[in-house]
């Protein structure tokens, strides 16, 4: 008897996937159809804006010579490192304003001015001290991830119930453990979601970031393209550009996000 | 386990709506002699909850001392174990790391605290949910755990702060029963915070019952135990007990 309740599940459980899956795709498949057809039925010349087929073989050429792969891998390296950074700066001072109110409430309103500010604001000033190339561009990614996540873990710790710190202390907890034990798992989904959501902005600040202050990267590949007038491959980077975007926010950032919040109850 | 005295304690306030000092707990002093059940009930604002937020360490004293085992005591610490209304179990640990946290807090190794932390929950029949998170366990299931974690890091005393109040009736009444037969086995000196007389009387050597800050009188419970809500239900000394204490709360 369960055991065919449990096949039935299972297969309701990939078959919900699935349709999740296609319910996401039809959308863009409908814009790719209405996208070729435009094209074609108002004979919209191709420096304009390139049809399906183009953009394909800029890409499939791109991918031949190996150049697409350069600036992706360009890119990922400066976001991973900006990223790093700002977690590593970012939730431990989250963590102190959580557990200090004279922190947070003299750090609370800098926060709130420069998470306006966080991203691509930054490109000039950050070309001055940094220079054209990585720096300036990790410093635009750090700044964008930076104060998303602080204020998340701000929020997280915050929002940890003072009776489950109480229960640690009284059994026997000292500051150390309170720290690794208590604070650090109780923020850690608005940690996950303040990555998401820094990621987000990063991706963002990381193309703008790359048109202006660097030679190499996806942000640059559109830049360059434009300069020869290649518009079926600034039309392909930007294709790649929100794929990729989708991809890690699909299958990393989501599912992490939803395993630690929903694993132990913690659905806000 | 060990002994609890709390002795001519008081608690005040700076109320900021009031734009006064508000005197919540005055002069009060509690015995509790090693294994002995007290019971504190009074109506709400009459301090209780003030004392064993104090007496935990959860709140500075404004007068007067706590003393545990013979120190004087201030801030938490493992000597006084705390059972609170919101389970307080933490969400990202499972039932078995929820009940092996004190031994770990304490240096017990990872085997040792693990085989005490199997030897509580059996104690308490929740062998089967060591392996669960919090969140999915019923409210008297996260209740006893609740229990279970406090008694396993081996407090001198055990102080319960309204712990059943937000389970159903049929739920509390097993837990209550649960508590009395664990307390029997294992003798913790424990102090229980409640505002259900019946409830206090249920469990307590002796019942202190409060009065907006201060002791108004104790009641000592001479119930034979094993106690069961079957049998006490119609037994004329349970009876009379709680209608004394009632009128007692009901006066205060």
């Amino acid at each position: 008897m369960s055991a065919v309740g449990n096949i039935g599940a299972g297969r309701s459980a990939a078959s919900e996937r699935v349709r999740a899956a296609f319910s996401f795709l039809l959308p863009l498949f409908v814009l790719l159809v209405v996208w070729e057809a435009t094209v074609r039925i108002f004979d919209v010349h191709p420096g304009i804006f390139p049809g399906v087929g183009p953009v394909l073989r800029a890409g499939a050429e791109s991918v031949a010579n190996g150049t697409l792969f350069l600036h992706i891998a360009a890119s990922f390296g400066r976001v991973l490192t900006g990223t790093t950074l700002a977690i590593l700066v970012g939730v431990p001072l989250g963590i102190l304003m959580g557990v200090s109110p004279g922190v947070s409430t003299v750090l609370t309103p800098l926060f709130r001015f420069f998470s306006v500010l966080a991203g691509i604001a930054w490109i000039p000033i950050a070309t001055l001290w940094f220079g054209y190339g990585f720096g300036a561009i990790t410093f635009v990614i750090f700044n964008a991830v930076f104060f998303v996540v602080a204020y998340n873990t701000l929020l997280g710790v915050s929002g940890i119930p003072h009776a489950l710190r109480n229960a640690a202390w009284s059994l026997g907890a000292d500051r150390k453990t309170m720290l690794f034990e208590v604070l650090l798992p109780g923020a850690l989904p608005n940690i996950v979601t303040g990555i998401r959501t820094g990621l987000g902005f990063a991706w963002r600040g990381l193309i703008a970031a790359e048109m202006i202050a660097t030679n190499m990267g996806l942000g640059y590949m559109l830049f360059l393209a434009r300069d020869f007038y290649r518009t079926e491959l600034i039309v392909f980077g930007m294709v790649v550009i929100g794929i990729l975007w989708l991809l890690i926010d699909r299958l990393i950032l989501a599912p992490l996000e939803r395993r630690t919040i929903e694993r132990w109850g913690l659905v806000r | 386990m060990k002994s609890l005295s709390i002795r001519n304690l008081s608690k005040t306030y700076f109320d900021p709506y009031a734009g006064k000092h508000v005197t919540a707990v005055q002069d009060v002093s509690i015995e509790v002699p090693e294994g002995e059940f007290v019971s504190i009930v009074g109506p709400s604002g009459c301090g209780k909850t003030t004392i064993l937020n104090m007496v935990a360490g959860f709140l500075p004293v404004s007068g007067g001392e706590i003393v545990v085992d013979g120190r004087a005591v201030s801030g938490p610490g493992p000597d006084r174990g705390v059972v609170f209304q919101s389970h307080a179990l933490f969400p990202w640990k499972t039932v078995l790391e929820n009940v092996a946290f004190g031994p770990k807090m304490r240096g017990v190794g990872p085997k040792e605290r693990e085989a005490i932390a199997r030897d509580y929950l059996a104690l308490a029949g929740l062998s089967h949910a060591a392996d669960r998170y919090p969140n999915e366990l019923s409210g008297g299931m996260q209740q006893r755990v609740g229990v279970v974690r406090a008694l396993a890091n081996e407090p001198a005393v055990l102080l319960m702060d309204e712990p059943f109040a937000s389970v159903d009736a049929q739920t509390r009444m097993t837990l209550q029963e649960e508590l009395t037969r664990i307390w029997q086995e294992r003798r913790p000196t424990i102090i229980f915070i409640t505002h259900d007389v019946p409830e206090a009387v249920f469990l307590a050597n002796r019942v202190v019952v409060l009065s907006k800050g201060r002791v108004l009188e104790e009641v000592e419970i001479d119930l034979p135990r094993p106690r069961s809500w079957e049998t006490l239900i119609e037994d004329e000394r349970f009876k009379t007990l709680s209608s004394r204490v009632l009128q007692l709360v009901r006066s205060a």
